[in-house]
């Protein structure tokens, strides 16, 4: 057991080093001082009350998406499907808006985010279904739509659901207060963040702790035996998908109701993306996802820092989460090997 | 009468074909990368990195051709990343994927910024304007550039070879059975390490086929997941490098059909006509998945990737 956690602790370290060299080699070689750009990345991200507010608003989302894909990882099955429901649950949110704008906010916020959830948790479970009732590989039928959801946002916002008042920009009408999640302490960062760690602490004890979570585990195992125990790999396949939609499809409706204001394109920077990179640094694993999610989320904050003071790119970020991703695959994948080999 | 109507049905043909080409190539190159027992996921991200890099080299050149070359050495440079990740490391291969996406993704949004909105002359149709006329060949000679013909070449090329040569046998048994492979005296991981750049190469050319000769402009994200829709058509050809061509053309002739009915005044949302790929190729890929026990044709080393069966 200590031989498992030592490999662990060596591939920490060594993706955190070979990232940090990959980073300043992509700075040095787009002419940046890698060190003092680190540093000012690290500053940007955590450095005062402010940027930790911004991480806080960026890490939301991505915690979220990132559950949505460690959940279906529990049952072996790998989704990437959490841009795709993101997108859907922001539809099928702010269909609710669009229809009622002057309800009360007693009834019109719990209306809006139960539809957002249960819009997300329909994207995920078409794809859970399709998984276990037609053999068809999650993966692609998630990436695959993907692309359906956020084009599907767009035949709204371009379509019935322009608003008039907008002057042409593609978008939905402005949300009344009333369908405004509420934020927390005069800051941008909005009730979801509290969502997505109460989440994640209940799936962790759910998983660990319940006869659910021995289900999900030995379905992923041998599915023979997990049938020979009476454990229904359609019914799990179902829930996980449609419950890690669930929580996409409502950081899709909180991005959309407290940092957008309104259904536009450009609703989310990757989210889904990077919360399957940040469900595979935690090892998928829900409490882990937290830290890392808003370490990620700081790197995200300070890429559009640096884009507007330093006039770098935001798109070197995505380029920084590649490097990280890559650094922590081949460690980990360097390390697995290294423990089976030693046994 | 009977003019018009061979010409209209040549200017499908010509639309299906110039559309469907840079799938044929990015689904050829996945399916050789599967026939080892490998998944390429990355796919995507090489092949904006050819259509990035193949628009820069042929607008600074002027050349389309050292264009498409150049597409394709960023591809398979690009995949070089997946293969030292699953090979070198053994890491898991849709995470490997997955980052090679990301990889390319933030690099050629990063490094294409100077080249949006830029313009280049592709390569010259295979007949000039005189030829317009004559029934059928007409639009399609004066409409399609040498690529479309030269790709199916290289898929009939890549069949033979798959099915009727040594190494092919190879490339089979490896992606059927590695231990069985080495047994035999191959090089498995070799093997595994060639489909990767194989792929790699014919993804980074498919992406300079997109911008270099098809749309001839760069933008961001512009393959918009072409090659996630290769990943599934390789599935709905059964690994099959000569299924790949009609699979495609396929999937080509709805695309144009959808886009020729837009202009005979059906008014849909182009949105929703987008959708139309991706739906259709999840469509196929779902036909297929449920029959798979009965059609068979995975090679059995992706069993391990793709999930065990139900």
């Amino acid at each position: 057991m200590s031989g498992i956690g030592r490999n662990n602790l060596v591939a920490a370290c060594g993706g955190g080093v070979a990232f940090l060299l990959a980073a300043m080699i992509f700075l040095f070689a787009i002419g940046r001082p890698p060190l003092t750009t680190l540093g000012q990345m690290a500053f940007y991200a955590f450095g005062d009350g402010y940027s930790i507010s911004e991480s806080f608003v960026k890490a939301t989302p991505i915690l979220l998406c990132a559950l949505a894909v460690i959940l279906p990882a529990r049952l072996g099955l790998i989704s990437v499907g959490g841009e795709g429901q993101l997108y859907f649950g922001a539809l099928t949110g702010t269909a609710v808006v669009v229809s009622f704008p002057h309800a009360p906010i007693f009834l019109l916020l719990p209306a809006m985010l139960a539809a957002g959830a249960i819009g997300g948790a329909i994207w995920g479970g078409a794809a859970g279904l399709l998984r276990a009732r037609c053999n068809v590989n999650e993966t692609i039928s998630t990436l695959l739509m993907n692309y359906i959801a956020v084009l599907l946002v767009n035949y709204a916002i371009f379509g019935a659901w322009k608003d008039p008042a907008s002057l042409g920009w593609p978008a939905s009408i402005q949300f009344p207060p009333a369908a405004t999640v509420p934020s927390l302490f005069g800051t941008r960062v909005h009730a979801g963040l509290i969502v997505g760690v109460i989440a994640a602490i209940v799936l962790h004890v759910a998983v660990s702790h319940t006869r659910w979570g021995i289900a999900l585990k030995v379905l992923s195992g041998n599915r023979k035996v997990g049938a020979m125990a009476g454990f229904s790999f359609l019914r799990q396949t179902l829930l996980v998908m449609a419950v890690g939609g669930a929580l996409a499809g409502f950081a899709g409706i909180c991005e959309t109701s407290a940092i957008q204001g309104r259904l536009q394109g450009g609703l989310s920077v990757g989210y889904g993306l990077t919360g399957f990179l940040v469900a595979w640094l935690s090892g998928q694993h829900f409490l882990r996802a937290i830290p890392i999610a808003i370490l990620i989320g700081g790197l995200i904050a300070a890429g559009d820092a640096l884009q507007l003071y330093s006039k770098i790119p935001s798109s070197s970020a995505t380029i920084l989460q590649g490097l990280l991703f890559v650094a922590a695959l081949g460690a980990s994948g360097l390390a697995g090997r290294r423990s089976a080999r030693h046994g | 009468m009977a003019d018009d109507t061979l010409l209209v049905a040549g200017s499908w043909a010509a639309a299906m074909l110039r559309s469907s080409t840079p799938l044929m190539m990015v689904t050829l190159g996945e399916t050789l990368t599967q026939r080892v027992g490998i998944v390429n996921l990355g796919i995507e991200g090489q092949m904006l990195c050819g259509a990035c890099v193949g628009f820069a080299v042929a607008a600074q050149t002027g050349s389309p051709v050292l264009g498409l070359v150049a597409g394709a050495i960023a591809g398979l440079l690009l995949s070089l990343v997946h293969g030292v990740l699953c090979l070198g490391c053994g890491a898991n291969q849709i995470g490997s994927g997955i980052a090679v996406w990301t990889l390319g993704l933030g690099l050629t949004s990063y490094f294409g910024r100077s080249a949006v909105g830029g313009k280049v002359s592709g390569l010259a149709p295979l007949a000039g304007p005189g030829f317009a006329d004559v029934p059928f060949a007409g639009p399609i000679l004066t409409q399609l550039t040498p690529i479309a013909p030269l790709a199916i070449v290289i898929v009939i090329v890549a069949g033979v070879w798959l099915y009727r040569t040594r190494t092919g046998l190879n490339w089979r048994i490896t992606g059927e059975s590695f231990q069985t492979a080495r047994a035999l005296g191959i090089r498995p991981m070799m093997v595994q390490a060639q489909g990767i750049l194989v792929g790699g190469m014919l993804s980074g050319f498919a992406g300079a086929i997109l911008s270099v000769d098809y749309t001839q402009t760069w933008a961001n994200e512009m393959s918009k997941g072409r090659g996630f829709v290769a990943v599934g058509l390789v599935i709905v050809a059964r690994w099959n490098p000569y299924l790949v061509l009609p699979v495609v053309l396929l999937f080509g002739l709805s695309e144009a059909a959808t886009l020729r009915l837009q202009a005979t005044g059906l008014t849909l949302s182009p949105y929703l006509i987008g959708c139309l790929p991706y739906a259709v190729c999840l469509v196929c890929v779902i036909v297929v998945s449920i029959r798979e026990g009965r059609i068979g044709g995975m090679p059995a080393e992706l069993v391990s990737v793709f999930g065990r069966r139900s």
